[in-house]
């Protein structure tokens, strides 16, 4: 049974003055007891996702779905209902609160969804005893390892026992002993009838995962044919977050490298005249385009696979 | 499974009574957690506080002590030489016998004049036996000459009343015993009984002589006066007088202070706003540090309603426990203070109700910054 659908999810923010799409019409369906892993660099829009389905962040388009019940769209008091009872939440640097001990951390989520005193007590001791912490009960975040830490924050996440769990690079701050309780503890999280999705670039965790999901755009790395453009005055050739497949020479012409701020305002960041190349980060390194390319004036150009490409420069003048 | 079962049924807005359980308890542990800097606060803001309220004090006596003296007085009428403003502030002398014609009005059924003058005490005070010196500094005091037993005799606290001319009844604040003499522009009198709460212009003790007496010291002995009291209905006045009820005279012995009272009023005012200052900026700091615990508690669940009280409950309370110390400590400054300082129950118990409002005012900037914090903040490895 599917429970989390993702669909054709478009996610954009402003990142220094420029809008930044780190997810571009992504897809993802999760099934009940499933762990997934999403993997990928640094920056690939793992966080992005996950604070999607948590409900921090507004899509600009596409639909999250968990248990068939549409989140794209929720009222703030919906949504923060919506974060309290379907999704929990592992963060990476486990985020507890320094002032509360291990117990109170759990029982103030539990309170502040409006359970008693004694129910919320008596829920945080029963999940710190499961993750082995009853002794630790009423000690501060500050007096624990890191492993500890991290299950306290996953026994927080469990607190209103919410179908959805999310973890973010949830081993990124453990060592390898600590590392091995925590898995653990994941994937018996998603045998236990709910769906886990685990954000980070830890391949050791792979095998755990019933599904992996590469946000790098991998695809668009892989070589496809080479080609010739010719192009219009203001013609785009490729737009700011575009996956990017081949690096371009210029034959004639000029084409300008222009970023859009979140304003809406263009900024030239550099023009490229004939017999010089751009483009080339895109391809090597599986990112996104970080600015759109337009022809000033009828320009011809020339794209190469990446491995096509090195052959070729050695006979072209690299731009600025 | 469906979808209210995933999104829940119940709204969260304000946190309803159940709710502020977690809100007093996050609140209070981190108190708890950064003690040191809130009790600093609290006894910073104490100190603000106490000042207040003594600065308070000294304003209120401004209107205590004219009440007192006027009260003690105790006449129905003052008659003043028309085009003066009072007794008290632009003094014209005229021969006390004036007073014959007052007591001759229709209504007045005792009519006794009065001489409003300015002296200083040598500083030395004996004892009846003349063994010891309790000596104080040499001190203005405010001269009040009557007719012993007449109207605008006082009635004394202690002691007995003023009798003859070498004997003067005094405001307990000038420091002397009955029985005691004090000299007054270097004339002896015996100390025959005390009056408390009558000064007036900033707490300077009133001393009442014989009229005799204080002509003598201010008026080379000549008979004059600078008011004529009396009581009774008059039906008109006399050629020359005007005729001041209580009320007049109040205002009257309040001018020259009124300015001074304004400034200290808006003293206390400016304290007040220092207070709200410094528990403004504590628990501003404290919202800026714990800007990632409260992306994590929206990230969570927590409604932003609940980080909001959560820091004005901060705030309320350090202004709470200022209020306590500014009441703790208002008492020794007061000592201090060669003003007198005058505070009613009432206002030592407006103190916390004030801490409360300063509390919500200061915590407004920070508790709002706090709501207003983006919740993805959580993701992405650091608070």
């Amino acid at each position: 049974m599917t429970l989390l659908e993702v669909t054709d999810l478009t996610v954009e923010y402003s990142s220094g003055g420029y809008k930044v799409r780190p997810l571009n019409d992504f897809t993802l369906h999760v099934d009940k007891r499933e762990l997934t892993v999403l993997l990928g660099a640094s920056g690939c829009g793992k966080s992005t996702l996950l604070s999607a389905i948590a409900g921090l962040l507004r899509p600009l388009s596409g639909s999250i779905r968990v248990g068939g019940a549409e989140v794209v769209g929720l009222g703030n008091r919906a949504l923060t209902r919506y974060r309290q009872t379907s999704v929990g939440i592992v963060f990476q640097a486990f985020n507890l609160i320094p002032s509360l001990n291990a117990r109170e951390n759990i029982e103030l989520i539990c309170r502040t969804a409006g359970q008693s005193r004694a129910r919320g007590r008596e829920r945080a001791e029963h999940l710190l005893e499961m993750m082995d912490l009853g002794d630790r009960m009423n000690h501060r975040p500050g007096s624990m390892s890191g492993g500890q830490q991290q299950r306290i924050a996953i026994a927080r996440a469990l607190a209103l026992d919410p179908p959805v769990i999310l973890a973010d690079e949830p081993t990124a701050h453990l060592d390898y002993i600590q590392v091995e309780g925590v898995l653990r503890t994941l994937r018996d999280l998603a045998d236990a009838d709910r769906t886990v999705i685990i954000a980070t670039h830890d391949e050791r965790l792979l095998p755990l995962a019933d599904r992996i999901v590469e946000l790098s755009p991998r695809v668009a790395r892989v070589a496809t044919a080479e080609e010739h453009r010719n192009l219009q005055d203001g013609d785009v050739l490729f737009q700011q977050g575009d996956p990017g497949a081949l690096v371009y020479t210029v034959e004639s012409g000029l084409i300008q490298l222009v970023r859009v701020r979140d304003d809406g305002a263009e900024e030239v960041i550099n023009e490229v005249a004939a017999g010089a190349y751009f483009g080339e980060l895109a391809p090597m390194f599986g990112l996104p385009r970080s600015a759109m390319a337009r022809a000033a004036g009828p320009t011809v150009v020339t794209g190469f696979p990446v491995s096509e490409f090195r052959a070729h420069m050695r006979s072209a003048p690299r731009t600025k | 499974m469906n979808d209210s079962e995933f999104l829940g049924r119940r709204s969260h807005g304000y946190p309803s009574t159940r709710a502020m359980g977690p809100v007093w308890l996050a609140s209070i542990r981190d108190l708890q957690w950064r003690s040191r800097r809130f009790l600093l606060a609290v006894f910073a803001t104490g100190l603000v506080f106490g000042l207040a309220l003594m600065i308070s004090g000294v304003a209120n006596s401004f209107n205590v002590e004219v009440r007192n003296t006027v009260g003690a007085i105790s006449a129905r009428f003052w008659f003043v030489p028309t085009g003066s403003l009072g007794p008290f502030t632009v003094a014209a002398p005229f021969p006390a016998s004036e007073a014959a014609a007052i007591q001759r009005i229709p209504g007045v059924t005792a009519a006794n004049p009065i001489l409003v003058s300015r002296a200083l005490t040598d500083g030395a005070i004996t004892t009846s036996d003349s063994t010891s010196a309790s000596v104080s500094s040499e001190q203005a005091v405010n001269l009040i000459g009557v007719v012993p037993g007449g109207v605008g005799s006082p009635r004394v606290a202690e002691g007995k009343p003023l009798r003859q001319r070498d004997t003067a009844v005094v405001d307990e604040s000038l420091g002397v015993k009955v029985g005691q003499e004090i000299g007054l522009n270097g004339v002896r009198f015996k100390v025959n009984g005390l009056v408390r709460g009558v000064t007036y212009f900033a707490g300077q003790p009133v001393v009442f002589v014989t009229l005799r007496a204080a002509d003598a010291l201010t008026a080379d002995g000549k008979a004059l006066a600078t008011a004529v009291l009396a009581r009774g209905m008059p039906l008109r006045s006399t050629s020359g007088f005007t005729a001041l009820t209580d009320a007049q005279v109040r205002a009257d012995l309040a001018r020259p202070t009124a300015q001074a009272a304004e400034t200290i009023k808006l003293i206390e005012y400016l304290l007040w706003l220092v207070a709200a200052g410094i528990i403004g900026a504590i628990v501003y700091l404290s919202a800026l540090e714990r800007r990632g615990d409260f992306a994590v508690l929206k990230a969570v669940g927590t409604p932003s309603s609940h980080l909001f009280f959560g820091l004005v409950i901060q705030a309320v309370l350090i202004a709470l426990g200022a209020a306590i110390v500014g009441i703790l400590v208002e008492i020794p400054m007061s000592g201090t203070s060669q003003m007198a300082v005058r505070l009613a129950q009432s206002n030592y118990l407006a103190v916390p109700v004030v801490a409360v409002i300063v509390g919500v005012v200061a915590s407004v900037p920070p508790a709002r910054r706090a709501a207003r914090v983006d919740p993805a903040l959580a993701f992405g490895g650091g608070k």
